[in-house]
């Protein structure tokens, strides 16, 4: 058990820099606690919380993307501040941001650049969640399958890598990822 | 479920956001709040100690007392709070299940008065976290024990039920001659005889005086050789039909006459019975005499009264291997030092040591510490082997006694834990599967049900509710695996529907296409559940899920609305309803071109029998 503990920063500093009410970030905060009393969530927590939600596929991989995605500073920890911050971009933000963040979760080594590459490890790592027992039945290429509907669409130059301008310009011509992502306004 | 982590669900919910632009499908809509949870302070009040708790936290889990309305029978308007009169000690275990999710037993509380408790809030033991589970389950299996003790104290006194079967009858009385009278006389009868029957054969080699023209003495069993005779007639007849009865009797045959006890029966009974056939023939009357030996086998029949020397045996048996190492290890022994006497005492004249096997007389005489004497070493040499021969065998024979005992013990102590072992391992396997299982189905019926609920909303255009709305987590947590559903195209199945559908694949291989537009996806329906939405009722499919049997019935209503996500998502549903046995998955699906939407989805009629992964807007 490590003995590190961390404290957040004042409510009111929190306030300031996201924008969740009073009544939300407490509440968020005790739940954050109740899980991680010493403040910090390591990857291994992370990974165990976020499987069980999944509790028919393997969560791991996507969870380990996730965690990194959050934890802004690479420190191997998320603090409730990067947390909050996170979810304040992910729930109360404008499309724009939260496309960005879609973005960086899919760019793995943060370089501006979606590859295959990449693209194939984020999807595996979804389709991992569905676990074996799906109808249909996930074949080995599906993955892969979807990783080339993704780059027809989102490549307009056909160079191999997605960019950040071509990611949004796409997404923001296409009427049902805007209409998914208003869809978790009220989920606090 | 994920209870647990209930309050992490918001953050999974809002990482789905990640999920969105690689998703070829549009996103099923989130449920609706019915009412914003307040996020209020409960207060419980057991027995005058008060507990505080936030109200979402009650309603995790919704199906015990505390988070339904249920516990609306015990709010005091006085006071605005909830009483209970229960035990507060115990309460306080059951309010940190709902705190942590994991639900401890306390060791000092007594098992009876816990189990009413849990009972009390709606909590099954099972879900009793793993630090706490054996203790539980130990001290349940004692009281169970106790229990059952009691009963059956009561029981011997029963009279015996009446609808047992003459055969059963008998083999009970048999096996058990404590439970009529006529099997304990039975019982104590042949006892006797076997007793009988064993003095008998040992008295008749008695001498017993001298005949009147012979000065040689000669024993009982030739000068009252009638009644010897007659006694053993009688013992055998005693014994026979007993054993013929016990036969009869036994449920396996096979297994009965394989049994130990059944041998030494027949091995007892057989040397007479021989003798019979073949008192007349001399030279075999020789042989005859040698099997009267075997009549003494008849004392073994009293292992069938003494359980003493069941155990005995058993130990013996069990302990074989060791008894056979030991064995082997004394013969060495053995052969060694008679070898060195026989080399030792070669030179003495008269040596009664004239061959090694001779020796071994003396060297097993010698190490048991017996010593007879009728084979003594003469030389110097000899009496010198001979000292260490009797030490060393006193050691020998020491080593045994506690290598066999620690051996039972041992065995005994290990066979009773991997019992243990492998009873708790199978139950906590299972505890595992059955909590994952019913996630699934909670989430299968989620998607029948909140797929109902919309669509009667729909039609009726109002809050119609049917049934309860599941509690708000739950309903989320269904809502978040459904975008995980859209984002791949695939769906979630439990085992049983993925089982069958494999073994669809060979079933309909054989069946031609009815619709050329289902053929033509090479994609769609990928390798399982091709089929399935061709099949007519002619088919039927095992049914193991009844739930999702009553709420297939309901959707028979043609379900209008005119929002293209909720079709889809009626049809793509509609394929995972392949255990009912007589609503057909064809019926269903093929109810849904009838309905078409008010914006003539031309394109669902064609689509909606293959797979959701064709059906794609932009991609």
């Amino acid at each position: 058990m490590s003995t590190v503990r961390h404290q957040p920063e004042g409510l009111d500093q929190l306030q300031a820099q996201t924008k969740f009410t009073r009544k939300e970030l407490q509440s968020l905060y005790r739940g954050f606690k109740n899980e991680c009393p010493s403040g910090l969530v390591d990857e291994e927590t992370f990974k165990s919380i976020y499987s069980q939600f999944f509790p028919q596929g393997d969560a791991t991989t996507y969870a380990h993307f996730l965690f990194n995605a959050f934890d802004i500073d690479r420190n191997g920890s998320i603090r409730f501040e990067d947390f909050v911050i996170g979810l304040s971009v992910l729930l109360r933000g404008s499309v724009t941001e939260k496309l960005n963040w879609a973005f960086n979760l899919y760019d793995i080594n943060k370089d501006g650049y979606i590859t295959k590459e990449e693209m194939l490890a984020i999807m595996k790592s979804i389709y991992d969640m569905m676990g074996r027992y799906t109808y249909p039945c996930v074949r080995d290429e599906a993955p892969s399958e979807h990783v080339d509907k993704f780059f027809q669409k989102m490549d307009r130059n056909r160079d191999g890598v997605v960019t950040i301008e071509e990611f949004i310009e796409t997404c923001q011509k296409d009427e049902n990822i805007m209409n998914s992502m208003q869809l978790f306004e009220n989920v606090i | 479920m994920a209870a647990g982590v209930a309050a992490w669900l918001p953050f999974a919910r809002a990482a789905a956001i990640g999920w969105m632009p690689v998703a070829s499908t549009p996103m099923p809509m989130p449920p609706q709040e019915k009412r914003k949870a307040q996020d209020g302070l409960i207060i419980l009040n057991v027995s005058g100690t008060k507990f505080q708790t936030w109200r979402t936290t009650l309603e995790r889990y919704p199906d015990t007392l505390l988070g339904s309305t249920e516990r609306d029978f015990f709010f005091h308007e006085e006071t605005n709070e909830y009483f209970f009169d229960r035990d507060p000690d115990i309460f306080r275990h059951i309010l940190n299940f709902y705190r942590t999710g994991k639900l401890h037993y306390p060791r000092q509380e007594c098992i009876s008065a816990y189990d009413e408790e849990l009972a009390f809030f709606g909590i099954i033991p099972e879900i009793i976290g793993d630090c706490c589970y054996e203790e539980y389950k130990d001290r349940r299996r004692e009281n169970a024990e106790r229990l059952q003790d009691d009963e059956e104290m009561d029981m011997n006194n029963d009279v015996t039920p009446v609808n047992l079967t003459f055969r059963e009858y008998l083999w009970r009385a048999f096996e058990n001659p404590h439970t009529s009278t006529l099997a304990l006389v039975f019982y104590y009868v042949t006892g006797f005889f076997i007793a009988i029957s064993v003095m008998a054969n040992v008295v008749e080699t008695v001498p017993c005086g001298t005949l009147p023209n012979r000065s040689k003495e000669i024993s009982c069993g030739d000068r009252y050789a009638l009644a010897f005779f007659c006694l053993d007639t009688a013992c055998v007849m005693i014994f026979t039909v007993e054993y013929l009865l016990r036969l009869i009797a036994a449920p396996s045959r096979y297994k009965f006459m394989k049994s130990v006890m059944s041998v030494i029966d027949v091995v007892a009974i057989m040397p007479y019975y021989i003798g019979l056939v073949m008192t007349d023939n001399d030279q075999v009357s020789g042989a005859f005499v040698t099997l009267r030996v075997f009549r003494v086998f008849r004392i073994f029949k009293f292992s069938r009264h003494s359980a003493g020397l069941r155990i005995l045996g058993y130990t013996l048996k069990s302990c074989a291997s060791e008894l056979g190492f030991l064995l082997f290890s004394l013969t060495m022994a053995i052969i060694i030092f008679a070898t060195v006497m026989f080399y030792a005492e070669k030179g003495s004249t008269g040596s009664k040591f004239t061959s090694i096997p001779a020796a071994f007389w003396y060297t097993i005489v010698t190490m048991t510490t017996l010593g007879y004497g009728d084979m003594v070493p003469k030389t110097i040499v000899g009496k010198v082997f001979g000292s260490i021969c009797s030490l060393s065998g006193v050691l020998v024979i020491a080593l045994p006694v506690p290598v066999i005992v620690s051996n039972f013990s041992r065995i005994y102590h290990q066979s009773q834990r991997a019992e243990k072992r492998r009873a708790q391992r199978k139950t906590r396997l299972a505890r595992i599967r059955a909590a994952k299982i019913r996630g699934t189905n909670a989430y299968m019926r989620y998607k029948q049900n909140g797929l109902l609920i919309d669509s009667l909303e729909e039609e009726a255009g109002q809050a119609l509710v049917g049934k309860a709305p599941s509690p708000p987590f739950e309903s989320q947590h269904h809502h978040l695996l459904h975008c995980l559903e859209k984002t791949t195209n695939h769906e979630f199945v439990d085992e049983q529907t993925f089982q069958a559908n494999c073994m669809d694949i060979s079933v309909m291989n054989k069946t031609g296409s009815r619709a050329s537009s289902l053929s033509s996806s090479p994609h769609g329906l990928g390798s399982c559940c091709s089929r399935r939405h061709r099949k007519k009722s002619s088919f039927s499919l095992p049914s193991t899920n009844n739930q999702e049997l009553s709420t297939i019935q309901i959707r028979e209503r043609p379900v209008a609305n005119s929002r293209a996500s909720l079709n889809a998502k009626l049809d793509e549903t509609v394929p995972l309803k392949c255990d009912e046995p007589y609503i057909t998955p064809s019926m269903v699906s093929l109810s849904a071109p009838v309905v078409t939407s008010s914006d003539g989805d031309g394109s669902t009629t064609t689509a909606y029998s293959q797979s959701n992964i064709v059906r794609v807007s932009a991609l």
